[in-house]
């Protein structure tokens, strides 16, 4: 819209001769005065912005643009949409920049065109929304142990809650997309003080997580500030990997009584978990009525542990993934690892980068989106059998899966589980999600035996047995799928732009 | 147990959950009838019959049963991982074994393949699945496919 310029022009007049300009052209826009009317209007040009820049989920503010050559007739695009420009001199225009203008980081061009005659379009200025700093690193490596071969690390600062002092930083915890919430190693946080969540009956809240290596974690469930990069959870449930358990673990979760627990450093591999799966929380309404016996969260009021109530509420409550405690960029992450050479590599690096979407750096791009069932499954076709119950997994060293073909009886002679082909063997299949997406990637299977002998910390080509059993019904993708490629795990639940029928979330590659 | 031409027979038997132990006659099923809290079903297959427990906390555990009443196969699905020590029984210590014996294996399915068991527990967080049976207690005619 521009403004009336019956009204406006004179005032703009006043102004250029306040402002001492020269540029009669540009000044003179106005209509039936003494000066005679211009032959052409000038090309408006842009020299600053003010504020230059704003904080991702800043409140509306008026947006000052100032150059040369601006006219009352004049018209601003902000990231291309038209903008109402409010007159204020030919040096100075302004805009209103919403709420929505402000929502998403990145750099956004401001461009001021005047009519014809004359006129134009000008230079383009960079208003720039910026976000938190959403990236850490990722590093694969044999972990603190030195034998966790395809473990993928990064560091987490806790802090106790509302402390920037009282803080510790914690190298080496697993990144796990097959988990959801932070779960540490008490020794690992042993020098901060972080408060116990209790149930509504005021007893501290103890967890134990099972893993279908028949395994397990126990321990309270303490509040803390998490800090990844610029991201912040505050007040989160974080689940304690207690290295010397106050209670045994109830063998209602211990899936077989000589199972073994997790809870040490050398058992674990890590100093802890950090799961960033599609799930909000590690357990969501089930656990929220002790009747329902789900094994998962207790309280041992008398030294003797059982099923305890604990709401999903973000705070005093679950265990959830932190990523959806922040403020911002918290629709889901992404998972970028560089390519590596067939046969591995001594260690590899990349980034975790929080939120889908939502800033320069994690844009979905030509990624496919494949939405995922309620259990997080999506199908995998291979050799004409359809495997439903597939899933993507950072917390799984290798691709898991049944081949009855290629690698038939070609089990390892070292290292029970795995595959160990003569030679290198391509695998192709076809993923399809619940939204219909479908799409085939291609990996090698290579010689577990060889390739462990490498004492290498990385491998693209990694492949283990998931059983013979009738029930084997998936490929986990692990964390070799991972090389090579941008990898999205979008949070059930949240929006994402461009993303639709993924309800329960979805994996985008 | 009599098949009707291929067409399972489904009888619900209420809220007294049957428990069997893989490798057991099915007679010692009352072994743990608390745990499950579940409804059972009996659903005769093709020369085997199963028992199908389905809890409120969402698990569904499924047990095999042979003519001559041997549990050969068990299986389950479940948001979390079953007290398998009472699904295995004496099976539970290969099974350990097993969990015990994994190198460099991690975050993946743990599986036994042994000529006389075989077992797999997989799937992840919220999403447990897995099964077990004994290949010499298969009946006969019957394939371990219907352990699912």
């Amino acid at each position: 819209m521009t403004l009336k310029r019956h009204s406006m022009a004179p005032l703009a007049r006043i102004l250029c001769v306040a402002a001492g300009l020269t540029f009669a052209a540009g000044c003179g826009g106005g209509s039936g005065s003494t000066t005679p009317p211009p032959t052409s209007n000038p090309v408006p040009s842009i020299t600053s912005l003010s504020p230059a820049s704003a904080a991702v989920g800043a409140a509306a503010q008026t947006l000052t643009i100032t150059g040369t050559g601006f006219l009352s007739s004049s018209t601003v695009t902000f990231n291309g949409a038209a903008h109402t420009a409010t007159y204020v001199s030919s040096t100075q225009l302004t805009i209103s920049l919403t709420a929505a203008d402000e929502a998403t980081a990145g750099s956004f061009a401001v461009v001021v065109t005047n009519p014809s005659p004359g006129g134009g379009a000008s230079n383009a200025v960079d208003f720039k929304v910026s976000g938190a700093n959403n990236v850490i690193s990722l590093d694969v490596n044999l972990g603190p142990t030195n034998d966790y071969v395809n473990g993928l690390f990064a560091s987490v600062e806790v802090c106790e809650p509302g402390s920037s002092t009282n803080c510790t930083t914690v190298p080496n915890v697993l990144v796990d997309t097959g988990s959801t919430g932070l779960r540490l190693l008490s020794g690992a946080v042993g020098g901060l003080t972080l408060p116990a969540v209790t149930d509504s009956s005021g007893n501290d809240v103890q967890e134990c997580l099972q893993f279908i290596s028949m395994t397990y974690i126990w321990g309270p469930v303490v509040q803390a500030d998490i800090h990844l990069a610029g991201e912040s959870a505050p007040s989160a449930s974080v689940h304690i990997i207690s290295e010397s358990p106050q209670y045994a673990a109830p063998s209602s979760c211990v899936p077989t009584s000589g199972a073994q627990d997790l809870n040490s450093l050398s058992a674990l591999g890590a100093n802890g978990i950090l799961g960033v799966s599609n799930l909000t929380q590690d357990c969501g309404s089930a656990c929220t009525e002790a009747s329902n016996g789900i094994p998962m969260y207790y309280s041992c009021p008398n030294g003797s542990c059982q099923i305890t109530s604990v709401p999903v509420s973000s705070t005093k409550g679950q265990v959830w993934n932190p990523v959806a405690l922040f403020p911002q960029d918290n629709n889901g992450v992404l998972v970028s690892l560089p390519k590596i050479a067939a046969g591995g590599a001594p260690t590899a690096s990349g980034s975790l980068i929080f939120g889908i979407g939502t800033q320069t750096n994690n844009t979905l791009g030509s990624a496919q989106v494949y939405a995922v069932t309620p259990d997080l499954y999506f199908t995998t076709t291979y050799n004409g059998t359809q495997y439903s119950g597939s899933f993507i997994d950072s917390g799984s060293n290798a691709y898991y899966f049944l081949d009855s073909a290629t690698l038939k009886n070609l089990d390892c002679t070292d290292n029970t589980g795995w595959y160990c082909p003569p030679a290198a063997a391509s695998f192709t299949v076809t993923n399809a999600g619940t939204n219909g997406t479908t799409g085939s990637l291609t990996f090698s299977i290579d010689n577990a035996d060889n390739l462990f002998q490498t004492g290498y910390g990385a491998f693209n080509d990694l492949g283990g047995d998931s059983g013979n059993s009738p029930s084997t019904d998936y490929f986990d993708f692990g964390v070799p799928f991972f090389f090579g490629r941008d990898v999205f795990v979008g949070i059930g639940g949240q929006t994402v732009t461009g993303v639709t029928n993924a309800p329960n979330g979805f994996w985008a590659f | 147990m009599k098949t009707i031409s291929g067409v399972l027979l489904i009888l619900t038997l209420g809220a007294a959950p049957a428990w069997a132990v893989l490798g057991e006659y099915e007679s010692s099923v009352s072994l743990d009838q608390r745990y499950m809290r579940g409804e059972d079903r009996v659903i005769a297959g093709q020369g085997y019959k199963l028992h199908q427990i389905t809890s409120p906390n969402g698990a569904v555990v499924t047990e095999y049963v042979s003519p001559e009443g041997k549990v050969f196969g068990v299986s389950w699905r479940a948001p979390f991982i079953p007290n398998l020590e009472q699904l295995l029984g004496s099976y539970a210590t290969p099974v350990e074994q097993a969990a015990e014996a994994q190198t460099h294996r991690h975050g993946g399915p743990l599986i036994v393949r042994a000529a006389d068991f075989v077992f797999v527990s997989g799937g992840h967080m919220r999403a447990f699945h897995g099964s077990a049976y004994v290949p010499s207690l298969l009946p006969k005619n019957v394939t371990a496919e219907v352990v699912q």
